[in-house]
């Protein structure tokens, strides 16, 4: 089971977004993607979801080619994502939006919606239990009735987290889930991701963070201008100066120290 | 609590006591009956509006159009095919959601300005079918002789059978809305890429709507045809869509009963006005003064804020807390967002 990234080529216009990229995510694992602003991590997001069109190259999921998978159809099938700039409706309650996760497992037809029937009824009542957990979890059962534009930054991205996990995926895309998060809330994402993985979940993770992608990830991808750098364990990285300069940049004394923090 | 069957009805229940009382103070006037159940027809055709509209966004022209659908199809059953009226109700259900699905998802893509041109156009296409329909739709003179209805043949049993259409129709859209797929409808309103990463075909969620909202349009019809008996090529025109606009937003669109409210103010309104000629001056007035002031409607906004807002002299009621780096856009009233891409 995993998700296949093959010679994957993103264009727009006459600019190349990504070059000939290449990412096997297996279940269970967690691997990260880093690289400076503009590298196209985000674009590899949008293009395993289907948000962006592949011109060359393939993904597939669990063996399946989607290149004629709508994106929608995509996040039934088990995917799941979190965008860079939380895309969300300020005056929806944070108990609402994470609620809205769980459009893929709904079996709701819309006339039964309408009538509201036992079934739906009770799917709903299923629903907002396994919502609670998850806000329980994510320690934001106080905030519940709070609209999503009066809390902090930190919170919405948890809320975007929870929101995607409330379908239970198979694959996990989160597009630098720790920004903005204070030091305990990021511990508390981290032992979710590593908890998430352990149940067999395939993350794939964006980070500007690098303590943290080394604590997560099994295996680390550098991107540079839309092309892959270089690619293995976050620690052998650390060595290469290619990395260093194309990274972390000049002064790798200093980011090095920061990142064993 | 909060997700009790009385928490969530309340809308309807509110209407439904509204209601008993206003049944007292109107049983056995004709006149009160009789405008009564106008409010009612036009209260359906501003709910569904109000679904389109305030909750998925799609600024739609053709309500009146389906609403004609609805009332030519069930006269046309009953005077010239002698036809129950109660099959002509299934059709007024029926036909206008078997046409707006498909319309809706070819337009749907476009966006909110192209959008309501083209129901406008649609609604258009509608007129000139009836006016060219010949002896089939009665053309220009109309069809007169439709039947009344066998359950409600008096204005005082029309008045509960048209109100308790209301109270259906709201009782469905509230449950609707508080479902997995009412919860999608409004993402896909503010954002419609965000909708499709929660897995929503959004294409298709947003056509649904609209033929939902094409069916309690249908009923309206129904009932209008069933009440005057007559149905002409001036009856249900893109003027009537465009009251029934002004009725939703003026109650507020995106609130369950704002359409109902919408509807009873401006009808009573109306009655008061010197002449039908200054309806449209007074009506656009209106709409004027609650964009500039309210622009969530009279039941959609925060009033006890506003008055607050206005004491302290700032602080805006309705503006949302700006976050850095949100990056989501939002207008104003919000409700046309996202809807075209």
């Amino acid at each position: 089971m995993s998700i296949i990234v093959d010679r994957v080529n993103v264009r727009f216009g006459g600019v190349s977004a990504l070059t000939d990229v290449s990412i096997r995510l297996d279940s269970g694992r967690v691997v990260s993607i880093i690289g400076p602003n503009g590298a196209g991590k985000s674009t590899l997001f949008n293009a395993i979801t289907g948000l962006a069109a592949v011109s060359d190259g393939s993904v597939r999921i669990d063996d399946t080619d989607v290149a004629t998978t709508p994106p929608y159809r995509r996040i039934a099938c088990g995917l799941a994502r979190t965008f860079q700039t939380p895309r969300f409706d300020p005056l929806v309650t944070v108990e609402e939006a994470v609620l809205c996760g769980f459009y893929p497992v709904s079996r709701a037809g819309m006339l039964g919606a309408l009538v509201r029937t036992p079934a739906v009824a009770k799917e709903e009542r299923d629903h907002l239990a396994a919502c609670n957990r998850l806000l329980e979890h994510f320690k934001l059962d106080d905030m519940r009735d709070a609209v999503l534009g009066e809390i902090p930054m930190g919170q919405v991205r948890l809320v975007e987290v929870a929101r995607a996990i409330a379908n239970q995926p198979r694959y996990l895309l989160l597009d630098e889930p720790a920004a903005g998060l204070a030091k305990p809330e990021q511990e508390m994402l981290t032992t979710e991701i590593r908890r998430l993985a352990e149940t067999g979940v395939g993350i794939l993770l964006v980070e500007h963070n690098f303590a943290l992608v080394r604590q997560l990830s099994d295996h680390t991808v550098v991107l540079d201008r839309g092309a892959m750098l270089i690619e293995g364990r976050p620690e052998k990285l650390m060595q290469d100066p290619r990395f260093v300069e194309a990274y972390l940049g000049a002064s790798h004394q200093d980011h090095s120290e920061e990142a064993a923090r | 609590m909060k997700h009790s069957f009385v928490t969530r009805q309340r809308p309807t229940l509110v209407l439904m006591a509204i209601l008993a009382i206003a049944s007292v103070f109107t049983y056995g006037h004709a006149f009160w009956l009789d405008n009564s159940i106008v409010i009612a027809i036009f209260a359906l055709m501003a709910i569904s509006v109000g679904l389109c509209y305030g909750q998925a966004g799609i600024l739609s022209m053709a309500t009146a159009g389906f609403a004609s659908v609805g009332a030519f199809g069930t006269a046309i059953l009953t005077t010239r095919y002698g036809l129950s009226p109660y099959i002509g109700f299934g059709f007024a259900v029926v036909a206008p959601m078997l046409l707006a699905y498909p319309i809706a998802r070819a337009l749907t893509r476009l966006s909110p300005m192209p959008l309501s041109m083209a129901t406008f156009l649609l609604s258009g296409i509608f007129e000139i079918a009836v006016r060219e329909g010949g002896d089939f739709t009665g053309g220009y003179i109309g069809l007169s002789g439709i039947p009344r209805l066998s359950i409600a043949d008096t204005a005082q049993s029309m008045h509960f059978l048209a109100w308790g259409l209301v109270l259906l129709a709201l009782f469905l859209c509230v449950n609707l809305m508080h479902s997995s797929h009412g919860r999608a409808i409004k993402t896909a309103r503010h954002d419609a890429l965000r909708a499709t990463a929660d897995g929503v075909a959004v294409p298709h969620l947003l056509a649904s709507t609209f033929a939902v909202s094409a069916a309690i349009a249908g009923v309206a019809g129904w009932l209008y045809a069933h009440h005057l008996t007559y149905m002409g090529p001036d009856s249900l025109t893109t003027q009537v869509s465009i009251q029934a606009m002004l009725m939703a937003v003026v109650g507020g669109a995106q609130t369950f009963l704002g359409p109902v409210v919408g509807a009873a103010l401006l009808l009573l309104l109306t009655l008061n006005l010197p002449a039908a000629e200054t309806q449209g001056m007074v009506f656009g007035g209106i709409l004027v003064t609650v964009l500039l002031f309210t622009p969530r409607g009279l039941l959609g906004t925060n009033w006890k804020a506003l008055m607050r807002g206005r004491s302290s002299g700032r602080e805006e009621p309705f503006a949302r807390p700006a976050q850095p780096g949100s990056g989501a856009a939002i207008s104003g009233t919000s409700v046309t967002d996202g809807v075209g891409s």
